[in-house]
């Protein structure tokens, strides 16, 4: 098995450590077609990293197959010459679950992009891995049904990566995150073999919910090479409220209040000062005063009548807490800005430091107010600018860590200020991710919510699947600790 | 303590976990009786019980009330291991709208506490007020309301269990979004109780909803209703859920709306203009009633099984479940969004019936699943089999869990 890498250490020069012997790549050339197999070092470098930039490995192949049959033969190939398989979607991943590996062949499902069949009477999709999220809804509408899990990377993000990562959104606190929309999945295992679990609507009341255990599995069980997902009725009605706030901390607590209250908001999300400050300088400005401290976006949606007084409510929420405005989006533009603007908001970022590394962690949503005021803390004293946009009313935060990683003492303090953000809300009740998933990024943080008894318990689950460790090793899992030894620190230290 | 085969049970529980009232099982009919009832007060007391089990060679079977074990045949003794002395609350934080609570306590009591804050469960399946919330993530049966709200495994969001070999877990947590590690939880929930002991659960609560709506139409038969269901099932709105019952001779169609008063007004015009049927409305004490009845008809009866296909093939799927059992008085629970029906019945000639409904059912591409029948039968023999992956990759799951097999 590969061992784990560390940040921009391996193969950043654009050379494949180990190349695939030409006898394999032949091999793999005849069932998926010479252009498929990519072998260039120039044009390898496009997969040398996913969203999470600090690591970079440049893979010994890419391998871009067109059917579940081609994906099962090139598994069964390369598992038989003891080659690691590393699936891909988009890459837009942000905890480094699509880095290769040093001995690794990356298999990207950007090919198998169809929408195999939409059941309107039955709310169902069929799909392979390669849809892009966004593009599922704009398929379904006509039908009058959208695809509820919308990650910030929907407009790039495949359904693929979804299943993989167990994707969330925004719009997850009222409809909840991928596993509730996944159905069924083909699936190639180890060797090559293929698998159906569940499917047509889902396994009912007979077997173990194999599906629920596959997705957000993160490549290390095998690859998902069908989906199949539940649709939902478009909301005949949305309104978008835009509350301004002087500190986060009076934010922070208007979302517990909202909560509190008895609403459901479809999203609260909360926009920092520094996110504000970059969002309105770029391209994506929507109307957020740069002078706020924080700004808070609550969206209701169903039916028509009665999101007016839900949204009354959620005013007086914000009000009391001390919002010194509260707008609302009465134009549909508006309101299409305002949300562009918030998932757009970490390219917004590189306006502020060239490199960016998105956090990810959830809180118990009561502790946000102190958690958000630690945080600050924990920036200041390692002298690292952070900017926050997260999931408020999920307490899913993502602290984002400014930096230039040609300062090393600055990519140092990033990492100590990283991890003792993870350590505080593990503290608080929380845990180290929400639904970027652990990858490479928060492997060495796992300790810190299991213990090793849990963390044999997933070992074993995933020897189940991949008994020779050859699907996207080095992710998740810690290595075993040595008795006596102490925690492993994050991806520096 | 080191167990050998010969140490009796009582060496390593309390008395009290002993004491024949602290079961609180019912009788159990699975072809032999329990050698022993014990209820340990501790997830400790778990971990002992299960150790003196594989050291002893011993089965043990997990159960909350035992009400929903009628699945199972026991080919060895066995010891009933009830969760009924581990009750109550452990953390209730209002206002982050979760609930962590011991495996025994039961949902009532459960609903009493988070209906102080306004808070709810939004689940409703058979026996619901008896069930405790170790036994409800243990069946992972939701009830119909699974329709608006989700299922039960969406909503755990963490679990304590001891393994069969007595390794004691952590899953999850007890936030709304984790994703730190394999989803252990969705294997866990629905398992019923072959995978490890459910000693607490985790769970996402959701507001009262300001008005309970329940809309009725009745009907001499029930697939003179499904036109209606359906076309309710692909409007525009998400009912809370939609069911059609067939109950001593009575059809009805029941939807369920909840929201602020205008809201479900409008809902309710809505799909009385779609459906193009006018509904009978009711809230309060009696829609409650009828909601109660509903959900738990069937309750006692000796047959009890799950027939399942796509949503748009209700109406032949009730074909089939009504076909296989003409003559026999029995009761329908279809969920109409989801496709599946409960039956249950009672009386001789069941395995027939069974067996024919199965063909008429998967001949629809659907499943059967049985999990109740008398004891001269076998459960598993008259469900839809698994397939072949399925059913490996789910031993090699249960090998995991509980590598020496000491749950039954």
């Amino acid at each position: 098995m590969s061992q784990p890498p560390t940040p921009g250490s391996l193969g950043s020069a654009g050379l494949p450590v180990l190349p695939v012997p030409p006898k394999i790549v032949k091999r793999l050339s005849g069932i998926v077609g010479e252009t498929h197999v990519i072998t260039d070092p120039d044009r390898l470098l496009v997969y040398e990293s996913d969203g999470l930039t600090a690591y970079r490995v440049t893979p010994r192949a890419v391998v871009l197959p067109g059917s579940t049959d081609e994906v099962a033969r090139v598994v069964e190939i390369l598992h038989a010459e003891g080659i690691e398989v590393v699936p891909r979607g988009a890459g837009t991943g942000l905890s480094g679950g699509a880095l290769a590996t040093e001995n690794g062949v990356v298999v990207g499902m950007a090919r198998m992009n169809r929408i195999l069949e939409i059941d309107p009477e039955n709310r169902l999709a069929r799909l392979q891995p390669g849809v892009v999220n966004a593009h599922l809804t704009e398929a379904t509408r006509p039908h009058g049904l959208y695809y509820a899990p919308d990650p910030s990377s929907q407009s790039t993000c495949t359904l693929g990566g979804n299943v993989a990562e167990n994707s969330g959104g925004p719009h997850c606190l009222k409809y909840g995150v991928t596993s509730r929309y996944v159905t069924g999945l083909t699936v190639v295992l180890a060797g090559g073999r293929v698998v159906q679990l569940a499917g047509a609507g889902g396994a009912r009341h007979a077997s173990l919910d194999l599906v629920g255990l596959f997705v957000g599995s993160e490549g290390c069980f095998g690859i998902a090479t069908e989906i199949e997902v539940r649709l939902l009725p478009l909301a005949e009605g949305v309104r978008t409220l835009l509350g301004i706030f002087e500190t986060m901390e009076d934010a922070g607590r208007a979302v517990t209040a909202i909560m509190a209250s008895g609403l459901m908001p479809a999203a609260i999300e909360i926009v920092d000062q520094a996110t504000i400050r970059a969002l309105e300088a770029s391209v994506f400005a929507a109307g957020y005063p740069v002078d706020a401290g924080a700004a808070l976006v609550v969206e209701f949606d169903g039916t028509e009548v009665g999101l007016d007084a839900d949204a009354d409510r959620a005013e007086k929420c914000c009000l009391a807490e001390g919002a010194r405005e509260v707008q609302r989006a009465t134009e549909p533009e508006h309101r299409a800005a305002l949300w562009t603007a918030r998932k757009k908001a970490f390219g917004a970022m590189g306006r502020i430091a060239p490199d960016l590394l998105v956090q990810d962690a959830t809180v118990p949503r009561t502790k946000l107010p102190e958690v958000l005021v630690r945080i600050a803390q924990i920036g200041e004293s390692y002298d690292i600018k952070i900017a926050n946009v997260f999931h408020a009313g999920d307490g899913n935060l993502h602290p984002n860590l400014l930096f230039d990683r040609q300062n090393a003492s600055e990519l140092e303090r990033v990492e100590h200020a990283s991890k003792e953000i993870m350590k505080l809300c593990v503290e608080v009740g929380g845990t180290i991710t929400g639904e970027h998933g652990v990858g490479i990024d928060k492997r060495d943080y796992m300790p810190l919510v299991h213990n090793e008894t849990e963390l044999e318990m997933l070992r074993s689950v995933k020897e189940l699947f991949d008994p020779d460790g050859l699907f996207n090793p080095g992710k998740v899992l810690p290595s075993r600790a040595a008795p006596g030894s102490e925690p492993p620190a994050g991806m520096i230290s | 303590m080191t167990l050998g085969s010969a140490t009796p049970l009582s060496d390593v529980v309390s008395p009290e976990a002993l004491e024949p009232a602290s079961g609180g099982s019912a009788r159990l009919a699975l072809g032999r009786e329990p050698d022993a009832y014990v209820s340990p007060g501790s997830v400790q007391e778990v971990v002992e019980v299960l150790e003196w089990a594989r050291a002893t060679s011993s089965a043990v079977l997990p159960v909350g009330t035992g009400a929903h074990v009628g699945d199972r045949r026991a080919e060895r003794p066995y010891v009933v291991l009830s969760t009924a002395r581990m009750t109550g609350i452990e953390i209730y934080e209002p206002a982050d709208l979760t609930l962590t609570a011991k495996a025994g306590t039961g949902l009532a009591e459960l609903g009493g506490m988070t209906g102080e804050h306004r808070q709810w469960l939004p689940f409703d399946p058979m026996d619901a007020a008896k069930r405790t919330l170790g036994g409800l993530a243990a069946t992972g049966v939701t009830g119909p309301l699974w329709a608006g709200y989700g299922h039960v495994r969406n909503h755990v969001l963490g679990m304590t269990v001891v393994c069969g070999d007595g390794r004691a877990l952590r899953l999850g947590g007890r936030v709304v979004k984790n994703v730190a590690g394999f989803d252990l939880i969705k294997p866990m929930v629905g398992s019923r109780g072959r995978l490890a002991v459910i000693t607490a659960v985790t769970l996402r609560l959701f507001p009262v909803p300001t008005l309970d709506r329940v809309l009725v139409l009745e009907a001499a038969d029930l697939v003179s209703l499904v036109p209606t269901a359906r076309a309710v099932a692909t409007a525009r709105t998400l009912p809370a859920s939609i069911v059609l019952s067939l109950s001593t001779g009575a059809a009805s169609f029941l939807v369920r709306l909840h929201g602020a008063d205008e809201t479900v007004d409008a809902d309710q015009r809505m799909l009385e203009a779609h459906a193009g049927v006018s509904f009978a409305a009711k809230e309060g004490t009696e829609a409650e009633a009828l909601l109660a009845a509903t959900r738990d008809a069937g309750a006692d009866a000796e047959v009890l099984l799950y027939a399942s296909t796509l949503p748009s093939q209700l109406g032949a799927l009730l074909d089939s479940i009504q076909g296989a059992l003409r003559g026999v008085d029995c009761v329908v629970v279809a969920d109409v969004a989801e496709g599946c029906a409960r039956v249950a019945f009672s009386g001789a000639g069941y395995s027939d019936a069974v067996l024919e409904m199965c063909a008429g059912v998967e001949a629809l591409g659907g499943t059967v699943a049985v999990h109740r029948c008398p004891i001269d039968a076998s459960p598993a023999a008259l469900s839809t089999p698994l397939s072949p992956d399925a059913h490996e990759i789910g031993e090699g799951v249960k090998r995991i869990f509980d590598p020496s097999g000491v749950l039954l």
